[in-house]
């Protein structure tokens, strides 16, 4: 698999290449700024480009955006954003149009490295992987409205994980279940929130995150 | 001595060193109130001048009166505008010790002007009240002057019974011109020894009524002086604590902004990596039984290691630039600490009998490790004096070098500094010519 990795931090971007070499990746690039990311992913087409959101010269959002245009340009590139903060604004940027082949990680995330790598992957095959921090944000914000009161702590729990975008057998390895428990979960969640039940991690992501978010 | 008291009060106030001294107090008044008046003349005086000293004026007609008017009305409104506050300022703080010499009264000065620059010289209101004082000088010279002529003419008639004999000694039948005396209401004259009297008794009556007249003129001029020469008046006080107010949130958001810089870029990315490489040497270590790969397990705990002794001395650095600890020791120890970090060699007076706020500690510890890193990055000073003295309730740090000079007071540096001391309304003095040496001067309240 093939990744382009933008990061200013010196040490980190070094860090993440030999953590993703280590794990199988191909690195095609590491860059620091922006800019240089818009080219290396033209010019190399990845998989998936991990971002930092914060870079020069302004480091504010220069990521995001260079995020979302890629996101337009290369809709085969995933792009997984990841940064030391998450703002649950970021998140319905970047999910706007479609939640697919995207994810927002905290930075933190990567002390994990299995769980890194297993959403990176999910991301670079099309999938979603949400952190959990904006996961909680949306559920919190749409809680009332969406009536997710309704819902009992394991089926809440359950609501998270599909919301960060994984799949019924991820779920299940989550919360140290069946396949089968999981997917009673998910259809009475469906049924509670009055959402029509689909198949397909994506549009399930999607439904949930519409819902959630409003 | 408010007559009050008695008729033998009213006798006695002429023969007061206060009547002398206010006399000094109001000639003064009259000849300030001269030159206030005399200013306007100057445009006319200067051109009739340079029109007799280049013999124009000889010619008929007078041919460069209209364009050298021309050229000087413009100049000298124009200096006039510029000079009018520092000279007022100069004339308030004559006045001031005047009268903090002569009458006894105290009036506080007026706060100095921000810069030294052209616009400073402009917008000076304590500068342009001086001026208004300065006007003001010329109906307050009314009752000072005639104040003045009496207390002077009055003994001068009352003594014309004594001189008659003197000189009046002719032979009978000598026809002579009357004598005359200057009274508040024309000149008197006396033909005969009996007429001196007269003049006596107007003699008389001008020394009881002087220093009633000088004290008259010298209370309105107090009550001007105090308006318009003390300390700013309370409008222009909030205005300036707005500005003060305005600055102090901006530099708190600036330096909470800076702080999130910092620990984003630092701290946090160094935790963040060694939290990658801990991972990573987790995996390598696997879960149980034989390390996978031992070697690799080993370089990354080293590497997570360094990063974790990286990020101790970042959060130290930023820890140290939020309050340095030493500060809670006293200021004396802080700036002996912060010398021995410097480069250029610092020799360190502090004299302090008591601790100030916490808050000016700081803020002078600050400015302090500001001017030292100005002396050792931009003076090349081989010897820098640091010296913190206490007056009162002011506190001075003085820090001194024997670099190049030429610091900029204008400059992003110490208008920095400037801003910062102006909060809790210090003052910063600035002495640094060209080729040295530099002394700066932060004065500060020892509370806030």
């Amino acid at each position: 698999m093939r990744v382009v990795i933008a990061e200013d931090a010196a040490m980190m971007r070094e860090g993440l290449a030999r953590l993703l070499t280590d794990r199988g990746f191909q690195v095609c690039a590491a860059v620091a700024d922006a800019d240089t990311l818009r080219s290396a992913v033209a010019a190399f087409v990845p998989d998936v480009a991990v971002v930092d959101i914060r870079m020069p010269p302004t480091h504010t959002d220069e990521g995001l955006r260079a995020a979302i245009d890629i996101r337009r340009d290369h809709p085969g590139v995933g792009v997984l954003v990841f940064s030391q903060y998450v703002e649950t604004r970021y998140a319905t940027r970047l999910l706007a149009d479609r939640p697919t082949g995207v994810g927002y990680l905290l930075k933190d995330r990567v002390a994990d490295v299995a769980d890194f790598v297993d959403a990176l992957t999910r991301v670079a095959s099309g999938g979603t992987a949400l952190d959990p921090e904006v996961v909680g944000h949306l559920m919190r914000a749409g809680r009332d409205r969406a009536g997710l009161t309704s819902l009992t702590p394991r089926e809440r729990e359950v609501l998270s994980l599909m919301a960060e975008g994984r799949s019924n057998a991820g779920i299940a390895a989550a919360l140290v279940i069946t396949p089968g428990v999981v997917e009673k979960h998910v259809a009475n969640i469906f049924a509670k929130l009055g959402l029509p039940s689909s198949d397909g991690d994506n549009r399930r992501v999607l439904a949930v995150l519409r819902h959630v978010s409003g | 001595m408010t007559g009050d008291n008695g008729p033998m009060t009213a006798l006695r106030a002429p023969f007061t060193t206060l009547a002398l001294r206010q006399a000094v107090f109001c000639v003064v008044g009259v000849v300030s109130a001269a030159a206030v008046l005399a200013v306007p003349a100057l445009v006319p005086a200067l051109g009739v001048l340079i029109l007799w000293a280049t013999g124009a004026m000889s010619r008929e007609p007078v041919p460069a009166v209209a364009p050298l008017f021309l050229v000087l009305f413009p100049l000298t409104v124009a200096l006039l505008v510029v000079l009018a506050a520092p000279t007022g300022r100069a004339m308030g703080t004559v006045h001031r010790r005047l009268a903090d010499r002569l009458l006894d009264v105290h009036v506080d000065a007026p706060p100095p002007r921000s810069s030294k620059q052209v616009g400073a010289l402009v917008a000076d209101g304590p500068g342009w009240r001086a001026v208004g004082y300065g006007l003001l000088k010329v109906p307050l010279a009314i009752p000072q002057g005639y104040g003045v002529f009496c207390y002077v003419f009055g003994p001068v008639n009352l003594s014309y019974p004594l001189w008659w004999p003197l000189f009046r000694n002719h032979p009978p039948g000598t026809q002579l011109g009357p004598v005359w005396a200057l009274t508040p209401f024309g000149p008197l004259g006396a033909r005969t020894f009996a007429g001196t009297f007269l003049i006596a008794a107007a003699g008389l009556a001008m020394l009881l009524a002087a220093p009633w007249l000088m004290r008259a003129g010298t209370a309105a001029d107090v009550a001007a002086m105090r308006r318009l020469l003390g300390p700013r008046r309370l409008a222009e006080r909030v205005r300036e604590l707005q500005v003060s107010r305005a600055r102090a949130i901006d530099d708190a958001a600036t330096m909470m902004r800076r702080l999130e810089r910092d620990l984003h870029d630092g701290a946090q990315i160094r935790l963040a990596t060694l939290a990658m490489n801990l991972g990573m040497a987790t995996e390598k270590l696997g879960t149980d039984g034989a390390p996978p790969d031992l070697a690799q397990a080993r370089e990354l705990v080293t590497l997570a290691h360094r990063g974790a002794k990286d990020a101790l001395a970042d959060l130290r650095d930023l820890v140290r630039g939020i309050h340095p600890p030493v500060l809670d020791n006293g200021l004396g120890d802080a700036l002996a600490t912060l010398a021995t970090s410097s480069a250029v060699p610092v020799a360190v007076t502090v004299e302090l009998p008591d601790r100030p706020a916490p808050a000016i500690e700081t803020i002078a510890y600050f400015c302090a490790a500001e001017l030292l890193a100005n002396a050792a990055k931009h003076s090349r000073a081989t010897r820098v004096g640091l010296g913190v003295m206490r007056s009162g309730e002011r506190l001075t740090l003085t820090v001194t070098d024997d670099g190049a000079g030429g610091a900029n007071p204008d400059g992003p540096g110490l208008t920095g500094l400037a801003r910062r001391i102006a909060v809790v309304d210090g003052l910063m003095r600035v002495h640094s010519p060209a080729g040295g040496p530099t002394r700066v001067e932060i004065e500060l309240p020892t509370h806030v």
